[in-house]
């Protein structure tokens, strides 16, 4: 629905710019309230903060942060539809948010077509991690134990990749134990622990597959892991679909399409200026900035929207 | 039959709750029940974690009942206390509810054409409520406990607002006083 | 060995080193150990305040703290540093109105008013404060250093030794013991914890409709731990006392002090005297702490038990309860050394085990980048566990507070003697609006506002009914471990029914917690 949606928007963007306000002219009518989905003090919501304080230096708005994590960033949604939809309002989110999570959770008011999608920040560096020099430290080694008929724990932590290391393991023929856990930090642990033998990461074993503690021995994403080069795709390895995804701004649904557009080139502005810290700590801790609005954001997001609905699909039956 | 104490009728009562909501709030309030099969196993659903809680309460109440023969006959809610705790809630009601409603009337009744959200982060608008509510909070309380109102009272309230406002609202930029935050 | 040599190393660095307050003359002065005397201060000031106790203030500063050093890793020492230094204060300040006025401070210096005051009365007060120092250092003292010597053995062995059943059997073991061993019945114990739990596990399930929100829209995060915890020990402590003043306006006033005579001051062959008493206080107090849930005031209560009893045995001994310095001296030393002890369960596993272990976890929990636990005690290979260094970081911290407390602290506790005059009808009302404002800034929601009074309600029924308060904190805070290890537990099993009863240590701990729910319980 919404790949109709996209064409229309763009058009209506287009017949109201010239007479609407432009978008270099706007200004957020009063301070902003910015939204951010996920444990204060963890590399998102550093992450978001810091792009706030850059938007404030650069533009000399108001934001001010509100923490509101929790549900896989619908609680951050639900909150953000009561907002008024006129830029003063807006929150951070992945983008499984708005495709995976709304569609598993149903709720009709919660879906990507009630929201507006400002920007994306970084994309996942997403990876099938395990112990270094441990059993399972590749994806053979996983095949061969499963096929001894050792019982292989792949940790999780949400919904989305509980569902993709299901449907890995259906392609692959191996059935895991899959264990839902707490957060990327919550799958090392159980690593570390021998809790669990397997499990994605979003980026945070950067540092451990640095030091050698770690090893990807596979990727989640199209483009190769900045960390290990070689780690084969999911696809590769049979899998249907990516578990991609982006760090990503998202505002209430029919903003002003001027805010939309001054909003989404703030955030550019600041997360690919080398000279703020927000684009410092995206390099050192996400893979570099990876910064997409407007069309080409909507176009990622339908698609990214549609497979989550077969993923989905595929899980159920 | 010996009568029943105070101490009985709380372990009814805590019995009857959890069982009610055993058999009501969990199963309605949840979606996943106690057991489901997703992915081909079986996990544990999120009634489960709730409803043992629920039996251990059912089971607590059991216990304060056995218990309940010894002693403890001191031990009871009495009107006198209940009367003081619906007087200390009656005046955080109030005392709260002018800290959500100043600001807004106030914008309203001399702000012109702005909106208390919009000027939420703004002096002087973004202190009148705390400024009310929180000066009248402590005042009442205090001429409650102390059986009369004096303008010392008024005077500790408004003190209290003042340093707090200097620590959380002056000292730091993302932090807002209530009520701002929730408009 | 040498591995944890460089730890401690780093850990000692991360406190002297860390980020400067300012420079004086070329050198540093570590924001860390600035925040460590402000909090010692803090803590003796409040611990001699009667109505005010060590957790209230560490619940108030704990979000001003925050707001004021951020979410980030360096924060942590800085915030640590000022909690510890509350908690170390207010055990010694708690000695202050209890010597020179009969009120205890704090509730586990309740005992010290029984030989404390007399000393006092009888013309010695200082002598009295100066022994109650000592004693509360010195037990301290010995405390911390059971701490890091146990602490990181304990998390290695559980590491090793503990797969996911058998953490949860664990986690299961410790609710039952403080359910069993805190409060006046086992009964009331188990109400407060399935409280605990219950209020806990609202909407903080798996599923992606949050559960137990009987569709009101602010409980789709759940009640917010800041409102659960302040609400129910804080607020509620701050109703009963205010109830209390309401029927007695008087009841927390002081009565004459008096003053000091010539022979007043540490007499010779004080120490001597109290020295066993204090070795004896130190042990029972670091036992007694290293189990979760059973406090400091059993700790002082066993410990003025035993000593009175061997007085009574020398008849050349001065009686207890006369104003004997080994009365004092065995209080002092069992209540302090609860504190450090204390935190072996909350450092290896996350289990806390008294309020003032509430709070260290709430700290870590907001701030992030550290979680009490086992895994902070990883050395992995060829890396730097930032975790651990943190955890010597506090030790550091720790240590220098008691040598501070040793040299300092018995002229800040005899300055502080005057706010025991301070009237509690003014100050609660004033600590209630403070309280209700950090949270607010915190939460930035009006419900978590309403939900902290609807809690202090709740605190306020069960102090009225004699229902423990803590095992209600202390379950809501282990609540969600217990059911994710659970839920872990039996998915990575594929699915076990069993899974609890799956190896012979989960079975031993499943049966222990029976075992305390039964006989500790049974004992009063």
């Amino acid at each position: 629905m919404t790949k109709f949606y996209t064409p229309l928007l763009a058009a209506a963007l287009l017949v109201t710019s010239p007479i609407g306000v432009q978008a270099e002219d706007w200004t957020p009518p009063g301070p902003i309230t910015m939204y951010v989905g996920f444990a204060a003090g963890g590399g998102a919501d550093t992450q978001a903060r810091l792009i706030a304080q850059g938007i404030e230096e650069t533009y000399g708005w108001t934001i001010i942060p509100q923490q509101l994590p929790g549900n896989s960033g619908l609680t951050l949604a639900a909150e953000l539809a009561k907002a008024p939809a006129d830029g003063t309002a807006f929150g951070m989110v992945v983008s499984e948010t708005l495709t995976y999570s709304a569609q598993a959770a149903g709720d009709p008011a919660l879906q990507l077509d009630k929201f507006t999608s400002l920007a994306t920040t970084a994309e996942f560096q997403m990876g099938l991690v395990a112990m270094a020099g441990g059993t399972f430290d590749s994806w053979d080694k996983v095949t061969e134990a499963a096929a001894a008929g050792t019982p292989i724990r792949f940790a999780t932590a949400s919904d989305r990749q509980a569902d993709m290391a299901w449907h890995l393991g259906q392609k692959a023929g191996i059935e895991f134990n899959i264990v839902e856990v707490r957060g990327g930090a919550g799958v090392m642990d159980g690593l570390r622990g021998g809790d669990v033998d397997i499990g994605w990461v979003a980026g945070a074993q950067s540092k451990s597959v640095q030091q050698g503690e770690m090893t990807n021995i596979a990727r989640g994403i199209a483009a190769p892991l900045a960390d290990s080069p070689d780690a084969p795709a999911i696809t590769e390895l049979g899998s249907d679909f990516y578990l991609d995804g982006y760090f990503m701004f998202i505002a209430p649904g029919g903003l002003d399409p001027a805010a939309r557009e001054a909003l989404g080139a703030a955030i550019r502005a600041v997360a690919e200026d080398a000279a703020s810290e927000a684009n410092a700590l995206l390099i050192k801790g996400f893979g570099g900035p990876s910064v997409r609005i407007g069309a080409d954001l909507d176009s990622y997001m339908a698609e990214a929207d549609a497979d989550a609905a077969e993923l989905i699909k595929a899980v159920g039956e | 039959m010996p009568r029943l104490s105070f101490a009985h009728g709380l372990g009814l009562a805590v019995i009857a709750l959890a069982v009610l909501a055993l058999i009501l709030w969990v199963p309605q309030d949840t979606v996943s029940g106690y057991l489901l099969s997703k992915r081909g196993r079986v996990s544990i659903g999120d009634a489960m974690a709730p409803g043992l809680a629920f039996g251990l309460m059912a089971l607590s109440g059991a216990l304060i009942f056995l218990e309940a023969r010894r002693a403890e006959a001191e031990i009871r809610l009495t009107a006198r206390s209940i009367g003081f705790l619906l007087a200390i809630l009656t005046i955080c009601l109030l005392a709260l509810g002018a800290m959500i409603w100043t600001g807004p009337l106030a914008v309203a009744l001399f702000g012109g054409e702005g909106s208390y959200r919009n000027l939420r982060d703004t002096a002087p608008w973004k202190y009148l409520g705390f400024i009310l509510g929180g000066t009248g909070l402590v005042a009442a309380l205090i001429a409650l406990v102390e059986h009369r109102l004096s303008l010392r009272a008024v005077g500790l309230g408004l003190v209290t607002v003042a340093v707090l406002i200097g620590v959380f609202d002056l000292a730091f930029d993302d932090l807002l006083l209530p009520p701002n935050g929730d408009q | 060995m040498s591995e944890m040599l460089h730890y401690v190393w780093l850990g000692v660095l991360s406190v002297f080193q860390g980020p400067a307050l300012l420079e004086l003359g070329g050198i540093g002065l570590p924001l860390a150990l600035v925040m460590l005397v402000a909090g010692l201060v803090t803590g003796i000031a409040v611990g001699a305040t009667p109505g005010l106790a060590g957790p209230m203030a560490m619940a108030i500063s704990l979000p001003l703290l925050i707001s004021a050093f951020g979410f980030t890793p360096d924060a942590l020492l800085p915030v640590f540093g000022f909690l510890i230094g509350i908690m170390k204060g207010a055990t010694l300040g708690g000695a202050v109105p209890a010597i020179l006025f009969n009120l205890p401070g704090t509730p586990d210096a309740m005992m010290t008013t029984l030989d404390g005051f007399p000393m006092a009365q009888a013309g010695q007060p200082r002598r009295a404060l100066r022994i109650a120092q000592l004693s509360s250092v010195a037990g301290d003292t010995f405390s911390d250093i059971v701490l890091f010597i146990c602490a990181p053995f304990l998390a290695v062995m559980v590491e090793a030794y503990l797969d996911l059943p058998e953490k949860t059997a664990l986690l299961i073991l410790s609710i039952s013991f403080i359910a069993a061993v805190m409060g006046s019945s086992v009964g009331k114990g188990l109400l407060s914890v399935s409280l605990g739990l219950v209020v806990a596990f609202i909407a903080a399930g798996t599923d992606l409709s949050p559960r137990l929100t009987l569709g009101i829209d602010a409980l789709q995060t759940g009640v917010p731990l800041i409102a659960a915890v302040l609400g129910v020990l804080i607020v509620g402590e701050i109703f009963a006392t205010l109830e209390r003043l309401w029927h007695d306006n008087h009841a927390l006033d002081v009565k004459a002090a008096s003053d000091g005579s010539a022979e007043d001051g540490l007499q010779p062959g004080d120490i001597r005297r109290i020295a066993p008493y204090v070795g004896r206080g130190a042990v029972i107090g670091a036992a007694i702490g290293a189990l979760p849930g059973v406090g400091s005031t059993l700790a002082a209560t066993l410990s003025y038990t035993m000593a009175a009893r061997r007085a009574r045995r020398n008849p050349a001994a001065q009686p207890f309860g006369t104003g004997a310095p080994e009365g004092i001296a065995a209080t002092e030393a069992a209540n302090s050394a609860v504190s450090g002890a204390n935190l072996i369960p909350v450092l290896s596993l996350g289990i806390p085990g008294n309020a003032a272990a509430v709070f260290l976890i709430l700290a870590a929990d907001s701030i992030g980048g550290f979680n009490p636990g086992p895994a902070v005690f990883s050395m992995p290979e060829g890396a730097i566990n930032p975790q651990l260094v943190t955890v010597f970081g506090i030790f550091t911290l720790m240590s220098v507070g008691n040598l501070l407390n040793w040299v300092v602290g018995g002229g800040v506790m005899r300055a502080m003697g005057v706010l025991a005059k301070i009237p509690a009808t003014r100050l609660l009302p004033v600590v209630l609006l403070v309280s209700l404002t950090a949270i607010y800034v915190q939460e930035t929601s009006m419900f978590a506002i309403w939900a902290t009074l609807a809690f202090g309600v709740l605190g306020w029924a069960m102090r009225k009914l004699a229902v423990p308060v803590l095992p209600f904190v202390i379950a809501f805070i282990l609540a969600g471990p217990i059911e994710r290890s659970a839920r872990e537990a039996f998915s990575a099993s594929g699915a076990d029914p069993w899974f609890l009863f799956s190896s012979p240590t989960s079975v031993i701990l499943l049966l222990l917690a029976v075992v305390a729910l039964i006989f500790l319980g049974r004992e009063k």
